[in-house]
């Protein structure tokens, strides 16, 4: 029974990739790619919910990983395409890097158990040799450096590090090692691949290389709380951003010409249901609970044995990968990639959505990704009456946000401090929304007079950070928790929406995607 | 062998000593009091104990191992468990996921099992819920298991602190100021509460209490700490009678 539920929900998600596919291949060119930027954006928000939201660590730098992703899938495809056997030699090293480790482990799995003092000078002396070899070979030519440093840390670790160490260098080796041999294959054997096994490959190198950014970026800044791991975060998307743009090599500020293009929109959807699916199942199992807790409190989280670090890391570890897939996916999916793509904009829209989804809901960062990657696009598409478009006078748009101003306050006075039943507070929110437009007219008719502002034409498409930032701040008097606060998509909820609730069982699990 | 021990246990706040050698050791099955009065240290030493602070000088040994300076989630893997003063319960989860961190502690499947939602994870959540809602029936919450935990009344979620705690199935459970802000009433009904965790929970227990009634009537040894000194260690008929303790804590009966 389980597996047959199991089997059918994951049926229904691939379903309904398929079904998005087959409806966008009957849409205009722009339609299409509507529907592409929409299942990009589920992904990143959904993703950065799992840290912002789910784990309660402030990150606005999630652009910076879906750069990662973008360009390191981009630029193998591009070398690979370019010179097929070129990428063969990094393959080699990471091989040879998982040798040496798995070596290393066995090495101190037989190295003498109690370490005597003079055992470990000599590991310090041969430590500060490599060193010394290190900063020589800066200054001559010696062929074999690398090796003698390699030899000489090898030694020094040998002799020193604990017999605990290891297991766990030697894992670490073993799957270096094997990740190696895949890369390594994977070149030599490319050739033959589809095009679509390719970008699948390619997925898993952007997912895999922004995974490993998030662990370098999280590990030592994770330790910071609140503001502090904001600013390293948005550092952190600077930081790429820039350094990329002065690489010529990764295109520079022209940005990346990626070829050859593999458009499939369903891998796509495909990808962004994983991400819901993955970031669900963590919730639904106990497994989600630490996560949770250290969003509460961290303190009472660590007295329950909770490793704080570790959580968080790997919560941004998980966030990032998804985000470094997507990134590669709109690499191959648009064959163009330039650094304006991932700019701060770009994070604060990821953001944007979670906040309005409700941090911690899934479902809300679902429908506010949606929500927003289509916003723009109609407010772009709007027609004035000339058949050009849209363009609205200074005037009218500064009424409308007086309007608004109006509308939020006397709603968050109702809010606030009205106890009367749900048929007058209706009421009175539709009052206040009555008074808003009022207001709005007569604002309008007033500033009209000031020829500056009648005169100020604004396209509507412009507006859109504009819109964005009104939303956030009326979300924040009204409804600070987010569209959907913490609760998520069920059947349950929409039949209580009905007020048929009564008679359901409660917190009936979700039958949504389970892959 | 004592459970815990506490050897010349230091802590100072720069010019600050919080704390200044302390020594007392706990037997397995022990239910011993720490009183003092306010700004003693005792909440201090709760910290020192569970990693939260390291001690400046001194040991803290707990079944023969020194743990001082051990980070609080690897000393609540080795079987010490507390509740806090100031209550720190996860407030938006509910009563029942409030536990299930606690017994998460002692998981065994891995991270990939339950993103992949496989049958062992799911079995898994299960039984730890399963575990929690027994803990629950313990301190008398079961029928409120899924409220969320900050919508309880101020008793009750101290109560669930202590559920918590034990969920983590810690040989020594610590227990800062479990009765403050209780009526009597809830008062008597924490005794047997904590007297059934030592009895059939086969936990040591070690509190922090203000209420006299409550800690003589519960305690088997009971430490005085005064301004991070200790003034008296013994039984509570031994230490009621106390000339320091009654000077500096208890006061002269009227």
């Amino acid at each position: 029974m389980f597996w047959l539920k199991r089997l059918l929900s994951i049926a229904a998600g691939i379903g309904a990739c398929f079904l998005i596919d087959f409806v966008a291949h009957h849409q205009s060119d722009y339609a299409q790619r509507l529907i592409v930027l929409v299942g990009l954006y589920i992904t990143l928000a959904v993703s950065l919910n799992l840290i912002n939201g789910i784990t309660g660590q402030f990150s606005i730098g999630h652009a910076a990983f879906y750069q990662v992703g973008a360009y390191l899938a981009g630029f193998t495809t591009l070398t690979y395409f370019q010179n097929q056997k070129g990428m063969a030699g990094p393959g080699l090293v990471v091989f040879i890097g998982g040798v040496t480790l798995a070596c290393l482990g066995l090495a101190i799995r037989f190295s003498p158990e109690e370490k005597s003092d003079t055992l470990r000078f000599i590991a310090s002396c041969l430590a500060g040799l490599a060193g010394i070899v290190l900063i020589a070979s800066c200054f001559t030519n010696i062929p074999f450096e690398p090796y003698l440093i390699g030899a000489l840390l090898l030694g020094s670790v040998w002799l020193k590090a604990p017999r605990e160490v290891s297991r766990t260098t030697a894992v670490w080796g073993l799957a270096i090692l094997a990740a190696g041999a895949v890369f390594y294959a994977l070149f030599k054997f490319g050739p033959t691949l589809p095009p679509l096994a390719w970008l699948v490959v390619m997925m898993v190198v952007g997912g895999a290389g922004a995974a490993v950014a998030g662990l370098v970026v999280g590990l030592p800044s994770l330790r910071l709380r609140g503001d502090y791991l904001a600013i390293v975060t948005m550092g952190f998307g600077e930081i790429i951003r820039i350094e990329v743009q002065n690489r010529p090599e990764l295109g520079g500020a022209y940005g990346m010409n990626i070829s050859p293009k593999v458009q499939p929109i369903w891998l796509i959807w495909l990808l962004a249901v994983v991400c819901i699916a993955v970031c669900r199942n963590l919730v639904k199992t106990a497994h989600g609970l630490p996560f949770l807790s250290v969003r509460e409190d961290e303190v009472a989280s660590s007295a329950m044995g909770v490793n704080v670090t570790q959580v968080k890391v790997i919560a941004f570890v998980i966030g990032s990968m998804f985000a470094g897939a997507a990134g590669a996916m709109l690499a191959h999916y648009e064959g163009f990639i330039t650094g304006a793509t991932f700019a701060m904009d770009t994070s604060f829209i990821i953001l944007t959505m979670v906040v309005l989804g409700g941090t911690g809901s899934i479902t809300g960062s679902v429908v506010a990704a949606a929500l927003l990657s289509y916003l723009p696009e109609y407010l772009r598409g709007l027609k004035g009456p000339d058949g050009t478009a849209l363009s609205v006078s200074g005037a009218s748009v500064l009424a409308g946000l007086l309007g608004v101003v109006v509308a939020v306050a006397i709603i968050k006075r109702v809010l606030d401090h009205v106890h009367k039943p749900k048929p007058i507070k209706a009421a009175m929110y539709v009052g206040g929304l009555a008074a808003a437009v009022v207001a709005k007219l007569i604002f309008q008719f007033l500033l009209t007079k000031s020829a500056s502002l009648r005169d100020m034409h604004i396209e509507a498409g412009q507006l859109r950070m504009v819109v964005f930032a009104v939303t956030l701040i009326v979300l924040m008097l009204l409804r600070p928790q987010g569209m959907f606060g913490h609760h998520e998509f069920s059947w349950t909820w929409v039949m209580k929406l009905f007020g048929r609730g009564k008679n359901a069982p409660p917190s009936e699990p979700t039958p949504a995607v389970a892959a | 062998m004592s459970l815990l021990q506490l050897k010349d246990a230091t802590i100072k706040f720069g010019g600050l000593t919080a704390v200044n050698k302390v020594n007392f050791s706990l037997e397995k099955g022990d239910l011993f009091g720490l009183i003092g009065p306010n700004g003693a240290g005792k909440t201090t030493c709760f910290n020192m104990i569970t990693g939260v602070y390291e001690p400046t000088s001194g040991q803290i040994v707990f079944e023969d191992k020194d743990i001082s300076g051990t980070p609080s989630n690897k000393i609540a893997k080795k079987g010490i468990s507390r509740t806090f003063q100031n209550i720190r319960l996860f407030h938006d989860l509910s009563v029942l996921e409030n536990v299930v961190v606690g017994a998460f502690l002692r998981h065994k499947v891995n991270l990939l099992s339950a993103l992949a939602y496989l049958p062992p994870a799911i079995h898994e959540t299960e039984e730890l819920k399963e575990k929690a809602l027994a803990l629950l029936e313990v301190v008398d919450l079961r029928p409120l298991a899924n409220i969320r935990s900050a919508d309880l009344p101020y008793g009750s979620q101290r109560r669930l602190e202590i559920a918590r705690a034990m969920a983590t199935q810690p040989k020594l459970l610590l227990l800062d100021e479990p009765a403050a802000g209780m009526n009597p009433q809830e008062k008597l009904d924490l005794m047997s509460v904590v007297r059934k965790i030592r009895d059939e929970h086969d936990m040591t227990v070690l509190l922090i209490e203000h209420d006299m009634r409550f800690v003589m009537g519960l305690c088997e040894k009971i430490f005085v700490l005064d301004h991070g000194e200790q003034i008296a260690y013994g039984p509570p008929a031994e230490v009621r009678n106390d000339p320091k303790v009654i000077a500096a804590y208890l006061g002269e009966a009227v």
